[in-house]
């Protein structure tokens, strides 16, 4: 599909989506079910520049986003959670500081992981996560280990901003903030070194591109954008606890991305809106089909989930809505870009 | 494609349209929520299967003026954003109350920023960390006592036997820490002394390493904070490396089950808090009759879901403030886990902590 | 120095290394020949387990008098054939029809796999975890002492039979034609298929073998352990780790690994903490891919320019 169509498309996912949202007639549940859609947006958005952009599969991405999330808690009390809450950091201060955490968290384990291929950076990330989680929940004098700690909401000018809507716009302000940036920066040179790395990473370097750099930016970057939906997280549900950064967060996130569409931004978007959306509309199946208290759908939910990551895998393995690059990495020969590739092409 | 994009579309703003009907429409609503899927589901459904049966039996007396009680379900899945989503959804569904959540990492922040704005009376069966009802909330209430008052009677009651050298182990999650830790300090205040005192990861299944370091302190009696699917493990592995003293928990392995994954040899003797049998019984038969032995927290369940519906009835109309009011001033409701009454925080002050060992095979109430 | 406590703990970390080491052998070998993180071996391994249970009670009920030794042969074979299978089945519906997309979609087909496989049997057998009928496991509870070191026959049994099982891989692969065969197919399938070998076959064949070694490491989890639809997953991320700490690909480098990893586990447990155990693993896994990226036995990569 030509970029031309494409452009009105995510502003229709982006803008057209969160407005609807808001004219509906308004609850909590929609605005909470809003704010999870956008909130993997923005944690599928971050983990598609480390993994579609890069093309480096980050196994322990969730760490990000608790170590945001714990960051904020903790400088918004004031100090480690067992000191008494005294004089802790505001919100907005509080948010450049979680992102910096997790973006700096991303360089230690990106200098020296980096140098690794594929599946072993894999599982030095994903071993990365499994820290991240224990310390957290072990670490008692910081983090209050499994009893978590509360979180304040976010002031300003000395409003607590505590209703639905308030913390929705929050959040869109930070996921268009994302996408902005994540966006420039594909289109300048860095995003074209991204794809040269991911085509073919020793002709890359030949031509002259820093290698571990890019790579190092890419993975910094994804980071800081868990961070920041961290930070967010914290505040939103007033309280943080290990159980919220499973390695099953991970593996959600990734499958989004992937069902999007690698490297695609509107792709990403859409998988994560659908995939997040998905068990929300499961949870309310019997309700719409008129079985409600004869049917219990919610054990069948995890395994839908599972059937729909697999049967768009078999059917249109580059995703619902392919990055043009992507497309041509995955079909080289293919002349007419809107066939749907069956099995014979994947095969041949 | 762009018919793919559409329907996909499509679908995500059906999921935002898709809500139970009006909340006016049905009149009595009672919610339940825990983990229904994932490693907690087993819990999960002793609890919803405990609602039901007090629900069943309201409705078969006839429900309120002729109006039977609709039960909402709720699946949180054990995780605390899950948690958060599907309390709004009950709260937009329009129940009066809700019995839950299973974890105290849920019911803390629910209970505060989705059930308390909406005046939405939460009776918890099975969260006990302490901090639940000590933040000034109105809302909150729990028919199972508090990590603190169960882990002292604990402590004395070991105390009591003339055992002074314990091993403390607990299985790192909110319920299981929470317990040790005030263990520990009463054992330690009673003149006893921790031999060890250590964690093990939930849901790991070999324990091995930690039980031979406990065997070569030489402890009199092994405390688990914890519940039963890893005290149970626990037990059994304990006797396989050699550890002849008894174990002893909190009402989370009070569970027919902890026997089964222990073995039966390795079962006899293990102690554990719970709540005293008065009119256990009754409800043990009924129970088991419809879904089998019950579960750890089936009974606290069923008595949260009886609480919450004679507050209904008292209050006498469909209204969550009155209905609220109503339930704060429960008092010596008769439940199936004894007499229910609420202090202004919502927790049991009168909440005494009975001991059970397992004798033949079965958990049974010490004299 | 405790040197029999020591002795106990490593004693302790074989135990459980060795079905961590059953399992990453599965992983290892479809690694080998495919270059593909197979994430739904972890729940072939839960359901092996299963099988197991469910031949022994179905037994109790048919056959009732059946001693101890014949009623786990036959669990063996139902678990082993039925993992097989299974396992088979997977790589034919799910594997072979992606093999020319992209590495990063099998790895999401594999876990969306391993979520339907999960849940699938949530729906079967239930939530609550459960233990192997107390005739099989209360035998074995018992042991003997060498010194202090107290050996249970559990830890006997477990051991042998994992020993076993790997020695006769080991012997199949570097012995036999169709081992010469996976070896070849996995050194280069293009040529492999040139000089005859049909690597289809070779993979299914692969697949159905690691499946059945994962399926003797859930019985043999089962008789130690309890078990419920969960365990897959940590014992798939366990044994997984077991895999590249040897050095993935190779199959002494698998069973080194699971070993080590037991034993690493087993430490950490016993000198410091039960809790902090995993991170320990972790960061040794860590340390070891960062020094040394192929692993403890496995061949550096050598990249294609």
């Amino acid at each position: 599909m030509p970029l031309t169509l494409r452009k009105p498309l995510l502003l229709g996912i982006l803008l057209v989506l969160p407005a609807l949202l808001l004219s509906l007639p308004q609850g909590e549940y929609q605005l909470d079910v809003a704010m999870t859609v956008l909130l993997y947006v923005a944690l599928a958005l971050g983990l598609n520049v480390t993994v579609g952009l890069a093309g480096l599969l980050d196994l322990g991405y969730v760490a990000f986003f608790g170590l945001g999330a714990y960051a904020t808690a903790i400088l918004m009390h004031g100090g480690p959670a067992e000191a008494a809450a005294a004089g802790g950091w505001s919100y907005w201060m509080a948010v450049p500081a979680a992102v910096a955490v997790a973006g700096f968290a991303g360089l230690l384990i990106g200098l020296p992981t980096l140098r690794l291929r594929g599946d072993y950076l894999a599982i030095v990330t994903l071993a990365f996560g499994q820290i991240a989680k224990l310390t957290e929940n072990n670490w008692d004098a910081l983090t209050n280990g499994p009893q978590g700690m509360e979180v304040a909401k976010p002031v300003l000018f000395g409003l607590e901003l505590r209703a639905g809507w308030q913390l929705y716009y929050i959040l869109l302000l930070f996921v268009l903030l994302t996408w902005w940036s994540v966006r420039n920066l594909n289109n300048s040179a860095i995003g074209r070194a991204w794809v040269a790395i991911r085509e073919d990473e020793i002709a890359a370097a030949s031509t002259g591109v820093n290698v571990p750099r890019i790579k190092l930016l890419a993975f910094v970057m994804g980071a800081s954008i868990a961070g920041l939906a961290g930070s967010f997280f914290a505040v939103k549900q007033g309280f943080v606890s290990p159980p919220s950064f499973d390695f099953i967060e991970t593996v959600t996130i990734l499958a989004m991305v992937v069902l999007g569409g690698i490297g695609s931004l509107p792709g990403v978007v859409l998988g994560a809106a659908m995939l997040a959306a998905l068990p929300e509309l499961l949870r309310s199946m019997p309700t719409l089909l008129g079985l409600e208290g004869q049917f219990d759908v919610t054990p069948y939910r995890m395994l839908l989930y599972g059937a729909a990551m697999v049967v768009v895998m078999a059917l249109r393995p580059e995703g619902l809505l392919p990055d043009a690059h992507r497309r041509a990495e995955l079909h080289p020969h293919e002349d007419r870009p809107e066939s749907i590739p069956g099995r014979e092409e994947a095969r041949a | 494609m762009r018919r793919v994009t559409a329907w996909s579309l499509l679908l995500c703003l059906a999921a935002l349209h898709a809500q139970p009907a009006d909340a006016a429409s049905a009149a009595y609503k009672l919610g339940v929520a825990a983990p229904l899927t994932g490693p907690l589901a087993k819990m999960g459904a002793d609890i919803r299967q405990g609602v039901q049966l007090a629900v069943d039996e309201v409705n078969a007396g006839g429900g309120f003026r002729g109006q039977k009680v609709e039960l909402v379900v709720g699946d949180d899945k054990g995780d605390p954003r899950e948690g958060m989503v599907v309390a709004s959804k009950l709260v937009q569904s329009g129940v009066l109350g809700v019995v839950g959540h299973l974890n105290s990492g849920i019911s803390i922040p629910a209970s505060k920023e989705v059930y308390a704005p909406a005046s939405v009376a939460m009776v918890t069966p099975a969260s006990t960390n302490p901090q639940l009802t000590e933040r000034g909330l109105r809302n909150v209430f729990r028919t199972i006592g508090r990590d603190d008052q169960q882990g002292k009677d604990a402590a004395a009651h070991v105390l009591a036997r003339g055992i002074r050298k314990v091993a403390v182990l607990d299985n790192k999650n909110a319920y299981g820490q929470g317990l040790a830790d005030v263990f520990r300090r009463t054992f330690v205040a009673g003149g006893g002394e921790i031999v060890l005192s250590d964690s093990v990861t939930s849901g790991d299944k070999d324990f091995t390493p930690t039980l031979t370091r406990i065997k070569a302190r030489r402890p009199e009696l092994l405390f688990f904070g914890g519940e039963y699917q890893d005290a149970g493990l626990l037990a059994r592995q304990a006797r396989r490396v050699g550890i002849r003293v008894p174990v002893m928990g909190g009402d989370g392995i009070l569970d027919g089950t902890f026997v089964t994954l222990a073995g039966q040899k390795a079962a006899e003797g293990t102690l554990a808090t719970g709540p005293g049998g008065s009119s256990q019984k009754g409800f043990k038969v009924v129970y088991t009759k419809r879904f089998g032995e019950p579960g750890a927290y089936s009974a606290y369940a069923y008595d949260a879901a009886h609480v919450l519906m004679a507050a209904m009835a008292r209050a006498g109309k469909a209204d969550r403030k009155a209905v609220l009011a109503a339930v704060a001033s429960t008092r010596n409701h008769p439940g199936a886990t004894g007499k229910i009454t609420f202090d202004r925080k919502g927790d049991q002050p009168n909440f005494k902590f009975s001991v059970w060992t397992v004798q033949d095979g079965r958990f049974q109430l010490l004299p | 120095m405790d040197w029999e406590l020591l002795a106990q703990q490593v004693l302790n970390g074989l135990t459980i290394g060795s079905m961590y080491a059953l399992i990453a052998l599965g992983y290892t070998m479809v690694y080998g020949i495919l270059q593909l993180i197979n994430f739904a071996h972890g729940e072939v391994f839960m359901i092996g387990s299963f099988l197991g249970l469910g031949t022994l009670m179905s037994l109790e009920k048919w056959v009732p008098g059946l001693g101890v030794v014949p009623s786990l042969a036959a669990a063996l074979i139902v678990a082993m054939s039925g993992a097989a299978l299974l396992g088979v089945a997977i790589e034919r519906i799910a594997y072979r029809p992606l093999r020319h997309s992209p590495r990063l979609s099998l790895l999401i087909t594999a876990l969306g796999l391993s979520i339907i496989l999960q849940n699938g049997i949530m729906l079967l057998v239930g939530t609550e975890d459960r233990t192997y009928p107390e005739r099989f496991t209360e035998a074995l509870q018992e042991g003997f002492d060498l010194g202090t070191v107290h050996v249970a026959w559990q830890q006997v049994l477990t051991l042998g039979v994992a020993l076993a099982f790997m020695s006769a891989l080991t012997w199949m692969v570097q012995r036999t034609r169709l081992g010469k065969a996976m070896r070849a197919t996995s050194q280069d399938p293009v040529t492999a298929g040139l000089m005859g070998i049909e690597s289809n076959r070779i993979v299914a064949l692969t697949f159905a073998m690691g499946s059945a070694l994962a399926a003797v490491g859930g019985l043999l989890f089962g008789l130690n352990y309890s078990i419920n639809f969960f365990i897959g997953t940590q014992a798939g991320l366990k044994a997984f780790i077991a895999a590249v700490l040897g050095g993935i690909g190779s199959l002494p480098g698998a069973v080194v690994g699971g070993l080590l990893l037991g034993v690493i586990e087993a430490l950490g447990a016993g000198y410091v903490s039960g809790t902090w155990k995993d991170v320990f693993a972790f960061v040794i896994l860590a340390v070891v891919l960062v020094f040394r990226p192929a692993g403890l036995l496995g061949r550096p990569v050598v990249e294609k320019v």
